[in-house]
């Protein structure tokens, strides 16, 4: 892989001030992330996950180290600059309370898209459009309270990808959903990344779901202990 | 916009109590203002109609007359150059003439305002106020009297007076006449102290065939204190015309007690405005902030998804605006609705204890409301922005939020 990687991340740290104590979170993580690539970070809770998921996605600063996003560094935008880079170029899913409670399935679902200023038909066909590709289209027009929580991440899973980000991070998204809704929910992922070629970057901590990713890069204690490729799934 | 009102719909409550917190001061002004200048268009109405007129013409006061006023030994003058001015409903010769008043071995100082029978009408409504016996007439001599003063003389109609007119500029005179009329005047003091007369009688008590105090001038189209720039311009323009030893009084000067009841009244609604527009304010402030703690992981998740500062801001910003506006207008109609049921029921009698102060004060003693559009456009406009910039606060601290944090908040 010697093309230039979507994200890269030089010594990036991450220490939390908390009144009297200093709370390392990363210390020194130098990655690369490719288009295309389906990766887990692995690690047990408490290892920096979130906190690598939150740095790369904009949403936090790194204490020190830098963040190249299609060789752009992050370091330089200003917290509007951020929002807009987030809105255009990053995916969330995160572990809950992903959707907008006032807002219907197939609203959420657009919602990024109107961020962008998407005109409303277009938007809507989109949506409808990647509902459908989900399997998920009857719920277009629920409230996210009346669908169940496997439902609730597979309609994050559709907006984050809907905007065709360059990248989307879910932190822990099967942290709340029973082992065969995990499944489900990482396999439909999966052929998104295979189908339409979207990058994914997901934690978890559940092992079994890293038999379905190509990469699996570990965090212990802040710090990168292992990062290996698999040709599996 | 839809997510706007879904929000509000979802907390039905806390909405409510938002759009009354602006409902309900837009109610109260409106009412409080229709109720202050009806009250004061009443009693503008009621002093300048009976007593003062509008404006009058006088003499400037060479002698120092002491407490009455300056005679003109003619008012020709005065009532030419009022034929060339326009915006004038009616003009009347006065001659007011301090004397006592005496029946039997009562007496009283009194004023006799020495007016033309057949002219006053338009000018003032004594003639309707008459409660015994007639109006006076021209032709034939006779004096009106308020009930007051009847009573205190021990006097009815057909009784004689004896007046003794003093005037320093004509010495006394002295004249036995009968009461023709009574009246209920609308003051109650204007009842003990004034007696009306035919001007040619007065002018006998005067000793002198042309005297007058004053002109009296009523403006076209003047239905308040608020209409005063007719005045001021009518006023103007006698100014400009007459020669310099006349001049010209304006009901700021004649009916002192409305200017000053206007000069405290305006700063006393803004008061009680202020305080209704800091409550409503408050509660806005407090339902919008309620409201923004509640919602603080969706607003984390919207910033999250890469919301601008300014979108988070406007969201709530809106939903504060949909609730001001329809506050605002629901106030305001409810407001307009009730002076409009109170007036189509002829207005709100005083209880009976009242009516003498009523009267004391020049008021009537129905009470009535007057909507006055461009108050109640002020009042529910001023509402409302106050409620949006309440809204601000919160607004502000929402789209400051940190995604991350407020993703993580629990309530
Ligand atoms: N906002 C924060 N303030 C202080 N410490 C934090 C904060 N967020 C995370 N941490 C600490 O940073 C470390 C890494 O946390 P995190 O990135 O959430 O790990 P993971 O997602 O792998 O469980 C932990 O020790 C955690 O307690
Ligand atoms: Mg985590």
């Amino acid at each position: 892989m010697s093309n230039s990687p979507l994200i890269r991340t030089i010594d990036l740290r991450k220490a939390y001030e908390t009144e009297a104590v200093t709370t390392p979170a990363l210390c020194g993580v130098d990655l690369d992330l490719h288009e295309k690539e389906f990766t887990a970070i692995a690690g047990p809770s408490g290892s920096g996950k979130s906190t690598l998921l939150h740095l790369l996605g904009g949403l936090d600063r790194p204490t020190s180290g830098e963040i190249l996003l299609e060789g752009r560094p992050l370091s330089g935008l200003s917290k509007d600059q951020l929002a807009r880079l987030r809105m255009t170029s990053i995916g969330f899913v995160f572990q809950a309370y992903n959707l907008i409670p006032v807002l219907t399935v197939l609203e959420n679902t657009a919602f990024v898209l109107e961020l962008q200023g998407v005109a409303r038909a277009e938007r809507i066909e989109r949506a409808r459009r990647i509902l459908g590709e989900l399997g998920i289209e009857k719920y277009a027009d629920q409230f996210p309270n009346r669908i169940s929580g496997g439902e609730q991440q597979r309609v994050a899973v559709a907006r984050a990808v809907v905007s065709e980000p360059s990248i989307v991070l879910a932190d822990e998204p099967t942290a709340n959903l029973d082992s065969a809704a995990s499944l489900e929910l990482i396999d439909l992922m999966r052929r998104l990344n295979e189908g339409k070629g979207a990058t994914f970057l997901f934690a978890t901590h559940d092992a079994r779901l890293l038999d379905r990713v190509s990469r699996v890069v570990t965090l212990v204690d802040g710090r990168i202990s292992t990062d290996e490729v698999r040709d599996s799934a | 916009m839809k997510a706007a009102i879904r929000h509000l719909v979802r907390n039905r409550r806390r909405s409510l109590l938002t759009l009354l917190a602006v409902l309900c001061p837009v109610f109260a002004l409106v009412v409080m203002f229709g109720f202050a200048s009806a009250n004061l268009s009443d009693m503008f109405d009621t002093v300048t109609r009976v007593d003062t007129g509008h404006l009058q013409i006088r003499h400037v006061d060479t002698r120092a007359a002491g407490s009455a006023t300056a005679l003109m030994q003619d008012p020709s003058p005065a009532i030419e150059a009022l034929a060339g001015i326009d915006g004038i409903e009616w003009h009347t010769v006065r001659l007011d003439l301090p004397a006592l008043a005496s029946a039997g071995d009562r007496s009283r100082t009194v004023l006799i305002q020495g007016v033309v029978p057949e002219e006053i009408d338009p000018i003032s409504s004594t003639r309707s106020l008459i409660v015994a016996g007639t109006y006076l007439t021209s032709d034939s001599p006779g004096v009106v009297i308020g009930k007051e003063l009847a009573d205190l003389l021990r006097v009815g109609v057909g009784d004689d007076l004896v007046l003794l007119g003093a005037h320093p500029e004509t010495g006394v005179g002295v004249l036995r006449v009968p009461v023709v009329g009574i009246v209920d005047a609308p003051i109650a003091e204007m009842g003990r102290s004034v007696v009306q007369a035919p001007l040619a009688l007065t002018r006998q008590l005067a000793r002198s065939a042309t005297a007058a105090t004053a002109v009296v001038v009523r403006v076209a189209g003047v239905t308040g204190p608020w209409d005063s720039d007719r005045i001021d311009a009518v006023a103007a323009k006698l100014r400009a015309v007459l020669p310099a030893d006349y001049v010209v009084l304006d009901w700021r000067d004649l009916v002192p007690q409305v200017d000053v009841f206007l000069r405290i009244l305006n700063p006393a609604l803004l008061i009680v405005a202020a305080i209704f527009f800091g409550l409503g304010a408050l509660v806005v402030l407090n339902t919008v902030y309620l409201s923004v703690m509640e919602r603080t992981r969706e607003l984390g998740l919207i910033l999250s998804l890469g919301a601008s500062r300014g979108r988070v801001m406007r969201s709530i910003l809106s939903e504060a605006g949909i609730l001001a506006g329809v506050g605002a207008v629901g106030g305001a109609l409810g407001g307009v609705g009730l002076v409009w049921i109170v007036e189509a029921l002829g207005g709100i009698p005083l209880p009976a204890e009242y009516s003498a102060f009523a009267k004391a004060v020049g008021i009537n003693s129905v009470l009535h409301l007057r909507v006055d559009a461009p108050q109640v456009l002020l009042a529910a406009a001023a509402m409302a922005v106050v409620a949006v910039l309440a809204a601000w606060v919160p607004a502000l601290r929402a789209s400051n939020l940190e995604p991350v944090e407020a993703m993580r908040y629990v309530e």
